[in-house]
């Protein structure tokens, strides 16, 4: 009994020794870490001079030189920049690169921030308010778009070190709302590179439709898609690029028209304008209705009909001057060159007197030269058999289409709002064809076709006209039985 | 009590009275302080074969055969010093010596206690835990495994380059090992060092008691509370290894007058870091047994541990690491809210349930009969940096986000990055000041990029990830024990363990995000399937956002069924004992996959096939005594092994796949030793060999030059199958004991070997790039043959000496010297793929020499390693108190204890381009040795 209580004694002081270890050990406080507040309600404030975004351009086109360096002034004030962050590469389609633009709204300067950080989306998010300090850092020209970051070898613009992100880089508080400015592919332009803008009423161009963003087996660095826009059916197609690293390669492009807001840049070479949007929630291309010109097709005829709606050779036409048959119409919608009468022999004879345009050399900004037939009535006979001869030099960037409206009203400004839809059937001279020769266009039967229209011989230069070339046209003839 | 004994005494008489010619030498060996019998001291009559061993209640008996005349006799028990007393044997006198006094040798218990205390740090970090089997040596007499004990172990040396796999581990008589590794989980009952002082070893392939046992040897620990020494005990202990202190407190009531005892232990082990930065520790233990006597032949027992623990984490670093940082380095933690928070935390809870039956059958035979169930979860903490939101765009779905890893080692963090291919040495100064002067994982960014992340999808980019293995075992067994005859024991027995095992990961913490889109961020787009297909952790449920505590990326259970028996039969004759022992094991495997993954839609969801495996165990040996100081002893054993669960599944977290060509390994060992026993002398010289075959091993890694891979590059994340593997162990160990005056004894210890691949093993991939191909290259083989098995060095030299005043007091030190340690080399690297263009033709600038300088396997520098070791303790009326204390590389040494190759570099180009870079990026990481450590315990019996 006293043995059972000595026990119990003992079994109570150890009760008490284990009470007291735990009190003085439970001091390992690994677990159960709160969630840090960010209070950012404060704007930063960064110790220096705060100067415009487009001081940075400036200060590199003063200098004359290809970069620009910023030293830190004699004062020892250092210099900063404020800016909005408009890239974002949470979805994969920046790499470490910043680029912000000097204003939410209405802005007039963008810039590219080399840095050696990824991601950056963590910290920099669309819209954040952002001071860059310059002192040290070098401002110059990369792959076409000014650029700060250190500098390297020659004028190139390399990274700045990730170690150095926070001291350079400096978050406000603020995260705005940024709204794209709206443009049309004609006004893309040094002074909105860099810029979030917003292109309406586009598409991405028909013959894409099936591809992915990027995912393509021809895909190397982007996947370079075009979009055209719905406000110009015969404009130029615009560039929108995604990289082939980015998380949404491999959806297909949307198929839809409507908007899409990008970061407006140049190509790695600096050759073209390209559009990259940061998520695939930048397009808005719900519109199914979508603007392509939608092609008439009755098949070909075996032979043309025993009766002439109309035959043209412009035999009667005047050389060297603009075609003007009687109820045609000869329509120069831009630049300067149009359809012509020539006469020419040797290698590359005309048929007799033919038509011709082209624009090679002709410093055209954009060359559009049309030439449209008389009105056709479909219903007044069957068996409409459509053909002509054509052929080209040089053809290169510029193009010819053949084009049908039943809704044209005659009149020159009425072309542009007319609706054009190509003729699939009609063989047009291919830009590999021997110059000298004359391709048939094949005996298009437009049988399936009702009502009354017009046919159209476009042709467009590419905007380089040191790339394009001419297009000859003749025998143009329509038939029926 | 007094009743038993009168019983036996007289059942003695009877014994002796029966003998006609008696020259009977008997006795009772008693505690000195305790009063209390001692079981199990081994009397050896010095210079004849005569040994005898006290049962239960401390008896021993020699009925016959002693030689007449004066003889010296040696009492030995455990934790007792040794006494020798001189006898005079005659046919007319029996000789009792009842009682016979031991004093306690407090020194050999706290020292072990402190072997224990000093390895739990590496017995509970999986990267070392095959590599670890001190803890299986720590109750072992042998000279040279108490060397490899307490010594060896900070260098992950292994005895006979076997692995704690190799080794059983026993508590109550239920095998503790885990069926998913077959390696024994030491935290289960760490902290519990008190309830397991009832401990022994069997080394190598030598008859256990209770089991067939492994080639590694059988620890068997008995938590039974009958057998724990009456008492109190209190210890605290301080180190700067692992934990910074321990309280340890346990109460054993011994077997009381009403047939109860109870025993209970409970103990805190924590600290914020050990010695390596950020690693904190977090260990509470409670332990608990009760056992009823309910007549002479009948002991129920009850034994219950719940062991809750948390470990920070450390990682191994590559040299370029290591030389910025230091060895303290530990790139898994960062600063929050001023403290430190490691990333990788590991937390094991456990918990076992055993009721143990130990039954009397007859004087001759007894049977425990056992029944365990323990349950609980493993999980191992990391950062998942692949959040995502889901975008969809016309009707197709897109993941957008995504972060790079975040751990500030990552390589392209380090100056070595911007060192390759050019040589920017202006940014790799910036990124060595950064790493440097910071270098630590920056807490604060990630929960800003999810406060930022979840105001636009409400996700987060950043998340804690939990692989978690929810174990439920029940485990049943049986083991008779049977005097068949007085020179014959037969024990046998039968078993029975079912697993259900639930792995996957889950949310640990969003970090302040709203929750987190299980995809798969990195899933590609390939000819058969769209991305937003491949990216689905389960499409059963695609794109589903899930918070804190649900599961994710891959949820699946393993399923076992494991049924064992084994016989065993001992035999002693005058010149020889020898044994013979055998086992059959049926084992079966089953994936039950509880998400339809994307990349495998048809073969990821619901059960798998089930494999079967039949194996089987023989083994035999022999002592043969040559005199009554020096034996022979012979060991041979054939065993084939099933394949463990992580070996058979080679992508469990995506499909029910099994490895193709899997097939148990087949072990054949055989050891021989000569062992010289006299009062002054102890040594012990072995030689081994032990032949693997067939074996398996699954590794994942990413990798760049894939050849034939229908990826950019090469590239893909792989899980790389190598099959029939044959290895080879071969070599010698030394232990010896020189008792050179009573107080000072002289040890040295020494073990040579080489462990090798002996064939080239068949090596395929599987990858989530590819799914269900098994892609081989060349002849489907890697040249491994005659590489050196990875772990530990392969010769390890100890010499030492102690020094135990009679006042209680003794120091010891050790000189140990290491060599031939090696880098786990990567198997892809030297399959055909190393030298085959991504197209699959040999690269045109391959060299042969280069090639071969490339991999060669680096072999690691020796390096010495000096410990001391003191200790004292003081009789205070009737309680004691004591310290002892250890430094252990006394001299800082730093060195490696380990390390593997990167296999990221998948081919000779690859290689040859990073090896020309002026540091290698992706160099081969390594695991350093701590320096200089300190351990203090200071205790109290009562």
């Amino acid at each position: 009994m006293k043995n059972k209580i000595n026990n119990m004694r003992a079994f109570h002081k150890i009760i008490a020794l284990a009470f007291i270890a735990a009190i003085t050990f439970s001091c390992v406080g690994d677990d159960d870490f709160t969630v840090p507040t960010f209070n950012d309600t404060t704007p930063v404030t960064v110790d220096g001079n705060v100067v415009a975004l487009s001081t940075v351009a400036s200060r590199l086109a003063q200098s004359g030189d290809d970069t620009f360096t910023f030293e830190q002034s004699a004062s020892g004030v250092d210099e900063y920049i404020t800016g909005y962050v408009i890239s974002d590469d949470q979805g994969g389609n920046w790499f470490k690169e910043l680029i912000i633009q000097d204003e939410p709204e209405n802005p007039t300067a963008g810039l590219a921030i080399s840095i050696d950080v990824n991601p950056l989306f963590t910290r920099y998010e669309f819209g954040r308010k952002v001071f860059v300090k310059l002192t040290g850092l070098t401002v110059g020209t990369s792959n076409g778009v000014t650029t700060l970051g250190i500098a390297g070898a020659g004028s190139d613009i390399e990274r700045i070190a990730a170690s150095s992100e926070a001291d350079v880089i400096k978050r406000d508080n603020l995260v705005a709302d940024i709204v794209p400015v709206d443009v049309e592919f004609a006004d893309f332009s040094d002074a909105l590179e860099l810029i979030w803008v917003r292109v309406n009423n586009v598409q991405f161009v028909e013959e894409q439709i099936d591809l992915s963003f990027a995912a393509e087996s021809f895909d190397q660095f982007d996947g370079e898609r075009s979009i055209k826009s719905c406000n110009d059916a015969f404009g130029a197609t615009a560039n929108l690029w995604t990289s082939t690293f980015s998380d949404f390669k491999a959806l297909n492009i949307p198929d839809g028209k409507g908007s899409i807001s990008a970061v407006l840049t140049r190509d790695f070479f600096d050759d073209v304008y390209v559009l990259y949007v940061n998520t695939p929630e930048d397009f808005d291309l719900t519109d199914t209705n979508r603007c392509d010109l939608t092609p008439v097709s009755c098949g070909n005829a075996a032979a043309a009909g025993p009766n002439t709606l109309l035959s043209e050779n412009f035999e009667t036409q005047s050389t060297g001057a603009a075609a003007m048959p009687a109820g045609w119409t000869n329509f120069q919608e831009a630049g300067t060159e149009t359809w012509e009468v020539y006469t020419s022999g040797g290698t590359n004879a005309s048929l007799g007197k033919s038509v011709r345009v082209g624009s090679f050399n002709s410093n055209d900004a954009s060359t559009i030269a049309w030439l449209i037939t008389p009105e056709f009535d479909f219903d007044a006979q069957t068996g409409e058999v459509f053909s002509f001869e054509t052929s080209n030099s040089f053809s290169d960037g510029s193009t010819m289409q053949v084009l049908y409206s039943d809704d044209w009203d005659g009149t020159t400004a009425g072309i542009a709002t007319a609706t054009w839809k190509p003729l699939a059937d009609a063989t047009i001279v291919d830009d590999g064809e021997f110059f000298g020769n004359w391709v048939f266009s094949d005996n298009v039967s437009l049988d399936c076709v009702t009502g009354t229209g017009h046919i159209a011989f476009r042709y467009e230069g590419s905007g380089d006209s040191g790339t394009d070339g001419t297009y000859e046209l003749d025998n143009i003839s329509m038939t029926s039985n | 009590m007094n009743k038993q004994i009168s019983k036996l005494i007289l059942l003695i008489l009877l014994v002796c009275g029966s003998i006609a010619s008696a020259q009977v030498v008997k006795g009772r060996v008693i505690d000195e302080s305790t009063e209390e019998p001692i079981k199990g001291a081994l009397i050896e009559i010095l210079g004849t074969k005569f040994t005898a061993t006290t049962d239960a209640d401390g008896f021993f008996n020699f009925a016959s055969g002693i030689p007449q005349g004066d003889q010296k006799m040696q009492v030995s028990a455990a934790d007792h010093y040794n006494r020798t007393l001189p006898i005079v044997v005659n046919e007319l006198t029996p000789v009792n010596i009842d009682p016979l006094y031991l004093r306690v040798d407090f020194s050999n218990q706290e020292q072990t206690a402190g072997v224990i205390s000093l390895t739990e740090n590496d017995l509970s970090d999986d990267q070392n835990a095959a590599n670890n089997v001190s803890g299986l040596l720590q109750s072992s007499r042998d000279i040279f495994l108490r060397a490899a004990a307490f010594d060896f172990s900070a260098t992950f040396f292994r005895p006979r380059g076997l692995n704690s796999e190799d080794g059983r581990v026993l508590i109550n008589g239920l095998t503790m090992n885990k069926i998913f590794s077959g390696r024994p989980q030491w935290s289960n009952w760490g902290g519990l060092n008190d309830l397991q002082r009832n401990q022994n070893f069997t080394m190598g392939l030598s008859a256990a008691d209770n089991t067939f046992g492994g080639l590694g040897g059988v620890q068997s620990i008995d938590m039974r509370a009958s057998q724990q020494r009456e008492g109190s005990r209190i210890s605290y202990a301080a180190g700067n290894r692992s934990y910074t202190g321990r309280f340890m407190a346990t109460y054993n009531s011994g077997l009381k007058s009403n047939g109860w005892a109870y025993s209970i232990s409970a103990s805190r082990r924590a600290g914020e870091e050990g010695f390596i930065d950020g690693t904190v520790y977090d260990a509470n233990s409670i332990g608990l047994s009760v056992e009823k006597k309910i007549n002479d032949n009948h002991f129920i027992n009850f034994t219950g541990m719940y062991t809750p623990n948390r470990r920070g984490r450390q990682s191994p670093m590559t040299e370029e690491v290591k030389n910025l940082r230091g060895i303290t380095y530990n790139p898994n933690w960062g600063y929050i809210d001023g403290e430190k928070r490691n990333s990788r935390i590991r937390e094991i809870e456990e918990p076992i349930l055993m009721l143990n039956h130990n039954w009397q059958i007859n004087d001759k035979v007894k049977l425990n009969t056992n029944v365990g169930y323990q349950f609980g979860r493993i999980g191992n903490t990391r950062i998942d940096n692949g959040g995502t939101r889901l975008v969809t765009l016309d009707g197709q779905d897109s993941y957008i986000g995504g972060a790079r890893n975040p751990n500030p080692d990552y390589y392209q963090n380090l100056p070595s990055y911007f060192l390759r291919n050019g040589l920017d040495y202006s940014n790799a100064y910036l990124a060595q000041q950064e790493f440097i002067s910071d270098g630590q994982l920056d807490w604060d960014a990630l929960y800003r990029a999810n406060a930022s992340f979840t105001q636009q999808g409400g996700t987060s980019v950043y998340a804690i990830q939990e692989d978690r293995i929810d174990d439920d075992l029940l485990m049943v067994n049986s083991i008779l024990t049977a005097d068949i005859t007085d020179n014959i024991l037969f024990t046998g027995g039968v078993s029975y363990r079912n697993l259900k095992s639930e792995n996957y990961a889950r949310i640990d913490d969003l970090l302040g995000g709203g929750g987190y889109l299980d995809v798969d961020f990195f899933a590609q787009e390939t000819s058969n399937i769209t991305q937003d297909q491949a990216a689905q952790s389960d499409l059963n449920n695609p794109n589903r956002i899930v918070g804190e505590g649900d599961r994710y990326k891959y949820n699946y259970d393993i399923l076992v069924d494991e049924i064992d028996a084994f016989a065993q039969a001992q035999f002693k004759t005058k010149k020889v004992d020898f044994y013979i022992a055998g086992n059959i094991t049926q084992t079966s495997y089953q994936r039950d996959g509880k998400f339809r993954n994307g990349n495998f839609a048809d073969n990821s969801f619901g059960k798998g096939e089930q494999l079967d495996f039949t194996n089987f165990g023989i083994k035999g040996g022999a002592t043969y005594k040559l005199s009554g100081k020096s034996f022979i002893d012979f060991n041979g054993a054939y065993l084939t092994d099933a394949p463990t669960i992580r070996n058979a599944f080679p992508n469990a977290r995506q499909n029910n796949n099994t490895t193709t060509g899997l097939e148990s390994q087949t072990v054949y060992s055989t050891d021989i030793s000569y062992i010289y026993r006299s009062p002054i002398v102890k040594a012990r010289l072995t030689g081994y060999f032990t032949q693997f075959k067939d074996g398996t091993d699954v590794g994942f890694y990413f990798v760049e030059g894939v050849t034939n891979a229908p990826t950019d590059g090469g590239n893909a994340f792989v899980q790389e199958v190598m099959t029939n593997i044959d290895r080879r162990n071969i070599g010698g160990e030394i232990g010896i004991e020189v008792q050179v005056t009573p107080t000072i004894a002289l040890k040295g210890a020494a073990a040579f070997g080489t462990n090798t691949y002996s064939n080239n093993p068949n090596i395929y991939l599987n990858s989530d790039d590819f799914p269900n191909l098994d892609l081989t290259f060349g002849d489907g083989t890697t040249n491994l043959k005659d590489y050196h098995i990875a772990g530990g060095p392969e010769q390890a030299y100890q010499v030492g000496f102690e020094y135990r005043d009679p006042d209680y007091w003794w120091v010891g030190a050790t000189a140990n010297f290491f060599s031939n340690s090696y880098v786990d080399v990567a198997p892809l690297r030297r399959s055909d793929n190393f030298i085959t263009d991504l197209d699959g033709l040999p690269f045109p600038d391959y060299d042969e020499d280069i090639a071969r300088e490339l991999l060669r396997q680096e072999k690691f520098n020796p390096y010495e390693l000096l410990n001391v070791v003191g200790g004292k303790s003081w009789k205070i009326g009737d309680k004691f108190v004591g310290f002892f204390a250890t430094i252990n590389n006394v001299l800082g040494k730093e060195y490696r204890t380990g390390g593997f190759e990167q296999g990221r570099n998948g081919n000779y180009q690859l290689e040859v381009a990073d090896s020309a870079n002026p540091i290698s990026v992706f160099a081969p990481r390594y695991f350093y040795g701590n320096g200089r450590t300190y351990y203090l315990n200071v205790y109290l019996r009562f």
